[in-house]
C-alpha cells in the first residue's frame, strides 16, 4: 500500500494569484525514494509544503498513512505532522541554541508544555539524540551553538532533528542545495543510508538532475507545477530531461 | 548603437531605460517638501514668534536662577528622611519596570503580526493595549490610579507598569516581527505548538534583545519615577511638590540636581549594560 497518495493537486498562494501547482498526482510507496525535479520556481517547495500543509492546498486530496490530509484540523494536524520529518534547504537551525536542544526540537510534538518550558526532555529521548548525533557524526559537538558549525554539518543536524521524530515519512526540500558539491554528495549519501537503515520512505526535491538519477528510484519532473514526467528513474532520458528543463535554457 | 550594446540589445529590441526621477513619483515627494517648508515659514509667520524676546529671556532666566534658586540647598538634601524617598523612587521604578516586563511578553507576542496565535482577534487587541498604555502619559496614569487609590507607593507603581508595558511592548514586538521565520517553520513541521514553538523558535532568537529592551525600561521607568511623585504617587516627586509649594527655591534647586545626577547616572548605568549584553550575541 502507498504510504503518500497525493491526487490531483491544486495549489495557489492567493486567492488573485497564479496557480502554483496544476493538478500533481503521484504515489510514493514503502522503501521509495522519490525525486521531485524541474527548474526552480517550478513548484517543487510548494508541493513538498503541501504535504503536512505548511502551505494550504486548494483542492485534491493527499492520503498519508490511511488519512486525508486535507481535512483534518489542528489537533489532528499537529498530531499528522509528527509522523512526518522535513529536512530544508537552508537548515532552518535555531542558530542561538545548542547542537543538542537544536535535535531534541525534533520531539516537541511529543512533548508537553511544561516539559518544554524547563527544557526538561525524557531520558530516552536525550539518549536518542545522542546516538543519532553519534551516527551523523556530530557527537564531539554537541553544546556547541548551531551557528559555530559549517554548511555540511548543519544539515547533520537538520537530519538528525527530522529523525528525532521517528518520522514515517520525510520530506526533504532541496537539502543540499546549499551545500558546496562534495558535501553536497555526502550528505545525500548520509541521507539515503539512514532512510534505508530507519525503512523511511522519502520524497526528496533535487534541482540537480545527476543527484536524482544517482539517488532515487522513482522520479516526477515538474514544470511550472504541470507534471512533465513520472515514472522509473530507468525510464528517465535525455530527451525528456530537455523537455523539463527547456523553459529554464530560454 | 555601440557593439556593445548590440550584442545585448540587438536591432529590434526594446532600448533599456533608468532615469532616477520617476512620474509621478517624483514630484509628489517634492511637492511633499515644498508644503513642508511652507507651513514652516507660516507657522512662525502665524505665531508671530519674537526671536529677540527669546533671547531676552534667556538672560532673564539666568539672573532668576542666579538669584533666587543658587546655592542649591545641599545639606537639605543629605538627609536620611530623603534618601528612604530615593529608595523608595528607585523601588518604584524597578518594580513598575518588573511588572511592566512581565505583562510585556504576553502583549508583544499576541502583537506581533507573525507569530500572534490570531491575525483577526487576539493580534489588533494587543495593539490596541499597548497603543492604549503609551497614548496616556505616566504622569495621568498617575492622576488616575490616585484618584482610584490614594496616595502612596502603589498607584505610583501601577503608573509606571503600564507605561512600561507599553514601551516595551511595542519594541518588543519589533524585534519578534524581525526574526528569522526558517526555524519556526522547521518546528511547525515537527508537530509543536505555538507555545512550543514561542519557547524553543522564537525565543533564543530574540533573547539578547529582550534583555537590551528591559534595561532601557528599567532606565526610562526610573525618569518617569521621579516625577509621578508630584501627583502623590510616591517618591522624590513629592518631596519636590511640598518644597514648590513653600517656595523653598534653594531645597528644589537641590532636589533638582539630585534627580539630575540620578538619571544621568542610572542612564550610564545602563548604556553601560546593553552594551555589554549585546556583546553576549
Ligand atoms: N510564500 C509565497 N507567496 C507567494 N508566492 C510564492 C510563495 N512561495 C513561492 N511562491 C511562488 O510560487 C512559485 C513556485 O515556487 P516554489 O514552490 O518555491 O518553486 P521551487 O521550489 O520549484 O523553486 C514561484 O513562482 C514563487 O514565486
Ligand atoms: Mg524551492
Amino acid at each position: 500500500m502507498a504510504v503518500l497518495k497525493v491526487t490531483d493537486l491544486h495549489a495557489r498562494y492567493s486567492a488573485k494569484g497564479p496557480e502554483i501547482l496544476k493538478g500533481i498526482s503521484f504515489e510514493v510507496e514503502e522503501n521509495d525514494f522519490f525525486a521531485i525535479i524541474g527548474p526552480s520556481g517550478a513548484g517543487k517547495s510548494t508541493l513538498i509544503r503541501c504535504i503536512n500543509r505548511l502551505v494550504e492546498p486548494t483542492s485534491g486530496s493527499i492520503v498519508f498513512d490511511g488519512q486525508e490530509v486535507t481535512t483534518l484540523r489542528r489537533v489532528e494536524l499537529r498530531r499528522l505532522r509528527r509522523d512526518i520529518g522535513m529536512i530544508f534547504q537552508e537548515f532552518n537551525l535555531v542558530n542561538r541554541m545548542s547542537v543538542m536542544d537544536n535535535v531534541l526540537s525534533g520531539r516537541l510534538g511529543y512533548t508537553s508544555n511544561l516539559r518544554t518550558l524547563f527544557r526538561a526532555f525524557p531520558r530516552e529521548d536525550i539518549d536518542h539524540a545522542l546516538s543519532l548525533l553519534d551516527r551523523v557524526g556530530l557527537i564531539d559537538h554537541v553544546d556547541k551553538r548551531a551557528d559555530q558549525l559549517s554548511g555540511g554539518q548543519r544539515q547533520r543536524v537538520g537530519i538528525a532533528r527530522a529523525l528525532m521524530q521517528d518520522p514515517k515519512l520525510m520530506l526533504l526540500d532541496e537539502p543540499t542545495s546549499a551545500l558546496d558539491p562534495k558535501i553536497s554528495r555526502e550528505v545525500m549519501e548520509l541521507i539515503k543510508e539512514m532512510a534505508q537503515e530507519l525503512k523511511v520512505p522519502c520524497l526528496c526535491n533535487i534541482h540537480d538532475v545527476k543527484l536524482a538519477t544517482e539517488c532515487c528510484n522513482k522520479i516526477i519532473g515538474l514544470q511550472d507545477g504541470v507534471t512533465m514526467f513520472s515514472g522509473l528513474t530507468g525510464d528517465m532520458n535525455e530527451e525528456k530531461l530537455g523537455e523539463i528543463y527547456a523553459m529554464e535554457v530560454l | 548603437m555601440s557593439n556593445r550594446m548590440a550584442a545585448f540589445g540587438g536591432p529590434g529590441k526594446k532600448k533599456l531605460e533608468w532615469r532616477r526621477f520617476r512620474y509621478p513619483e517624483s514630484l509628489v515627494s517634492y511637492a511633499g517638501w515644498l508644503i513642508a517648508f511652507t507651513v514652516v515659514v507660516f507657522s512662525i509667520e502665524y505665531l508671530n514668534i519674537p526671536l529677540d524676546r527669546i533671547l531676552g529671556m534667556l538672560g532673564r532666566m539666568g539672573d532668576i536662577l542666579a538669584d533666587r534658586y543658587y546655592p542649591p540647598d545641599i545639606e537639605y538634601i543629605m538627609d536620611m528622611d530623603y534618601f528612604g524617598y530615593v529608595v523608595e523612587t528607585i523601588q518604584m521604578a524597578y518594580l513598575g519596570a518588573l511588572f511592566g516586563l512581565i505583562i510585556t511578553i504576553p502583549i508583544a507576542w499576541f502583537a506581533s503580526f507573525n507569530m500572534t496565535p490570531s491575525r483577526r482577534f487576539v493580534y489588533p487587541v494587543a495593539r490596541l493595549f499597548g497603543m492604549s498604555c503609551r497614548a496616556v502619559h505616566e504622569t495621568i496614569w498617575a492622576i488616575l490610579f490616585v484618584s482610584i487609590l490614594g496616595f502612596g507607593m502603589l498607584p505610583g507603581v501601577l503608573a509606571l507598569t503600564l507605561f512600561s508595558a507599553g514601551f516595551a511592548a511595542k519594541l518588543f514586538a519589533e524585534e519578534i516581527e524581525r526574526i528569522d521565520m526558517g526555524p519556526v517553520e522547521a518546528m511547525r513541521s515537527t508537530g509543536a505548538n505555538l507555545f512550543q514553538i514561542m519557547l524553543f523558535g522564537v525565543w533564543p532568537q530574540v533573547r539578547v534583545a529582550f534583555t537590551g529592551i528591559a534595561i532601557y525600561t528599567w532606565d526610562v521607568a526610573f525618569r518617569a519615577a521621579t516625577v509621578v511623585g508630584f501627583f502623590g504617587a510616591g517618591g522624590m516627586g513629592w518631596y519636590l511638590k511640598r518644597n514648590v509649594l513653600q517656595i523653598e527655591t534653594e531645597r528644589v534647586a537641590a532636589i533638582i540636581l539630585s534627580i539630575i545626577v540620578l538619571v544621568i547616572i542610572s542612564e550610564a548605568l545602563s548604556a553601560w549594560a546593553r552594551r555589554a549584553v549585546m556583546k553576549m550575541k
